[in-house]
């Protein structure tokens, strides 16, 4: 079922197309990212979504909402967690968040509740009654994330959250995110970061100069440029050539070649078929002395549909 | 209506820990009312109210009598205007120069006559600079003398003319007419009128202190709500306007919650000046408690609109920043914050009318000083809700078109 469902959305600055007849759709319980570079359109098209801007033309609902006639409607069924850390610097986190509580309609204990719970998804109940500006960049950007679950939404919206991050908060905060997913979260992540994207995301749009190049998995992505999996398995003692024919009849898998004491298979899903290629060595006791698995990523598939890096 | 609230309470409390905003909106003006109202004190001395004038009257004729005995010495003035007469020019600017008078009154020889002639003459009022209040009380008096004096001269002789051209009165008889109905001066109810302002009549008279915790408490009224209205471009910068507007708050309450803020800081640095002066001061700021509830509400809402429509024309924190203190200081000034607006000149009294400071101020004082109450006070406080409902208009229009 489609939670967010993005019609032709357009949106013209001085007559210039900055998000340009975008359409996608995002199903209930799914992560779903916007990648592409500074640029892109992808803040633009959050920032529709959220009912900041309107577009110029097309619609996109959330959950059959509109988001040009039923704002307030979209507004109560999602969370926002903006590029910037859009916080009172001189209150507290948890005045903070009391405030944007109440800006979403709770109160009384269920306030106190929500509050609570956000401040124990991500781990700051213990520095709670700090003041947001003694906070440390990681901190406060956990706090935004905070204020965008306060109000349990169906949807969460993210725009570049990590942006400045330092790497132990940001695999903290992309962890929580995971963890939020699982429990039934639907998530709308925009990262010009390739590594967060392939992390988090079961689906993804790549989108650059306002438009979406590409969109699917990511193995329907990479797929699309053609560009496999590097499965290379160096062993102890020598491999039989008979293997290969065993490997090769594997689902996915395109080539095999053993050469000593190693073997290489170009595969569409390298992580996959491991296990497998594994249980085949270990039954002709061929024991294994390193693994190294080349997956083409995001970057490549960026690169081969635009001719530029992602970081451009 | 909930979430209106909730913005400008939660701007309060953003304001209450910012302590450069503490200084500026009150450990300022009330140390400036401090300061001030000790330093001027001699000039707004709580006992009887006088002024020391000499007079030289080189006319002794009977409309300089008038000035000096039915003028000067009126029940109204008397005990105000304390006078020694002198025998030179010189007399006098020497003893401005002791600083024992505050004017001196020249009339010259003649004058009477000159007058009921219809010839041109003068009277010259020499003023110590260092007493600017007191000189221009005398100033005001005598200018207001000779107007009437002048007023009832072109009556009579126009009348006069009528008269002898109908040939309805003898040329003998006309001299003595004059003297007669130029003697009416002697009611003199118009030149005591012109200065009942000016020296508050029959009541209190104000302490230096007293004056300025009005003066500055609203001339920094307009620092609070401008400070306040800064805000609105200080949430757009950290974007916590963006995530008010993606949360479920309609636009009216987003731009209700940051007037209501602006409002709620003023009024609360009002009310805080007011019990802080009562009490630390002894500022007697009337009798009448809803009268001063009402003056309160009026101008803060009236500043409150002015800074309203003041963030609506700027672009930035820096442009209102810079802006907002001029505009305080000039409205504060012209609208009497420093100098009581009887010492202006007479466009500048016009003026300062188009301020709200000197509403505000006026409204007040009538409550300190006249014992005025809700009633007295209501066109000052309806001036005031009027400039507040202008400046509301035009600044939430305006707002508006620019999306916030």
């Amino acid at each position: 079922m489609d939670i967010v469902k993005v019609e032709r959305l357009t949106k013209m600055y001085d007559e210039k197309n900055v998000v340009d007849s975008i359409s996608f759709e995002i199903k209930k319980g799914e992560i779903f990212g916007l990648l592409g570079p500074n640029g892109a359109g992808k803040t633009t098209t959050v920032s529709m979504l959220s009912c900041l801007i309107s577009p110029t033309s097309g619609d996109a609902f959330v959950n059959g909402k509109s988001i040009i006639k039923e704002p307030m409607e979209v507004k109560k069924k999602i969370g926002v967690v903006p590029q910037d850390i859009a916080l009172y610097p001189t209150l507290s986190a948890r005045e903070n968040l009391f405030f944007w509580g109440k800006m979403y309609g709770l109160g009384g204990k269920q306030l106190h509740e929500r509050v609570d719970k956000v401040l124990q998804i991500v781990s700051l109940t213990k520095r709670s009654g700090d003041l947001i500006n003694k906070y440390s960049g990681g901190m406060k950007r956990r706090i935004n994330i905070a204020v965008g679950l306060l109000p349990s939404p169906e949807l969460l919206i993210l725009d570049e959250p990590t942006v400045g991050v330092d790497p132990q908060s940001r695999t903290n905060i992309l962890d929580t995110l995971k963890e939020l997913n699982k429990n039934g979260l639907t998530i709308l992540y925009t990262s010009h970061y390739m590594e967060e994207v392939e992390f988090l995301c079961d689906r993804v749009a790549i989108m650059d100069l306002g438009k979406i190049i590409a969109s699917g998995t990511q193995n329907e992505l990479r797929l699309l440029v053609g560009e496999m999996d590097s499965l290379k398995i160096v062993t102890i003692n020598e491999i039989p050539r008979s293997l290969a024919g065993a490997i090769k009849k594997m689902p996915s898998t395109n080539e095999v070649e053993i050469v000593d004491k190693s073997i290489e298979i170009l595969t569409l899903n390298g992580r996959k078929v491991l296990p497998d290629v594994l249980e085949i060595l270990g039954k002709s006791d061929v024991k294994v002395k390193s693994i190294e698995i080349k997956e083409p990523n995001l970057e490549s598939v960026f690169l081969h549909l635009t001719g530029k890096e992602l970081r451009d | 209506m909930r979430k209106m609230f909730l913005i400008g309470v939660k701007d309060v409390r953003i304001r209450a820990r910012d302590r450069a905003s503490f200084i500026m909106l009150l450990a300022m003006p009330l140390i400036l009312i401090l300061v001030l109202g000790m330093a001027f004190q001699p000039l707004w001395t709580d006992k009887p109210f006088t002024i020391n004038i000499a007079v030289l009257n080189e006319d002794e004729g009977e409309i300089s009598n008038i000035l000096i005995n039915d003028v000067f010495g009126s029940d109204e003035l008397k005990d105000m205007i304390k006078i020694s007469f002198v025998k030179s020019k010189e007399e006098i600017i020497k003893s401005i120069n002791k600083g024992e008078i505050a004017a001196g009154v020249v009339i010259e020889k003649g004058f009477s006559e000159s007058i009921v002639k219809g010839e041109n003459t003068k009277i010259n009022v020499y003023g110590d600079p260092e007493q600017t209040i007191k000189a221009g009380v005398v100033k005001n008096i005598v200018e207001s003398f000779t107007l009437e004096v002048l007023k009832r001269r072109i009556i009579v002789e126009t009348a006069l003319d009528f008269l002898h051209s109908e040939n309805l009165i003898q040329p003998s008889e006309i001299q003595n007419l004059i003297s007669t109905w130029l003697s009416e001066i002697e009611s003199k109810e118009n030149i005591v009128l012109v200065n009942k302002e000016t020296e508050k009549k029959d009541t209190k008279n104000p302490l230096a202190m007293e004056y300025y915790a009005v003066g500055m408490g609203i001339m920094y009224l307009l620092f609070a709500t401008n400070s306040g209205a800064e805000t609105i471009f200080t949430e757009k910068r950290i974007k916590t306007f963006d995530r008010i507007k993606v949360a479920p708050v309609s636009e009216k309450e987003i731009i209700g919650g940051k007037l209501f803020g602006i409002f709620l800081v003023a009024l609360l640095q009002f009310v805080i000046i007011i019990i802080f002066t009562s009490i630390f001061y002894r500022v007697r700021w009337g009798n009448s408690i809803p009268g001063i509830i009402l003056m309160t509400l009026s101008s803060v809402l009236a500043f409150s609109g002015l800074s309203t429509l003041l963030a609506s024309l700027t672009k930035s924190e820096e442009q209102i920043g810079n802006i907002g203190p001029a505009l305080s200081m000039i409205f504060g000034f012209l609208g009497g914050a420093m100098w009581p607006v009887y010492t202006f000149p007479g466009w500048m009294n016009i003026a300062s009318k188009l301020t709200p400071n000197r509403w505000a101020l006026d409204g007040f004082f009538n409550l300190m000083y006249d014992g005025g109450g809700v009633i007295s006070i209501l066109p000052y406080a309806l001036v005031l809700l009027g400039m507040a409902s202008i400046f509301f208009s035009i600044g939430v229009f305006r707002l508006k078109l620019k999306g916030v």
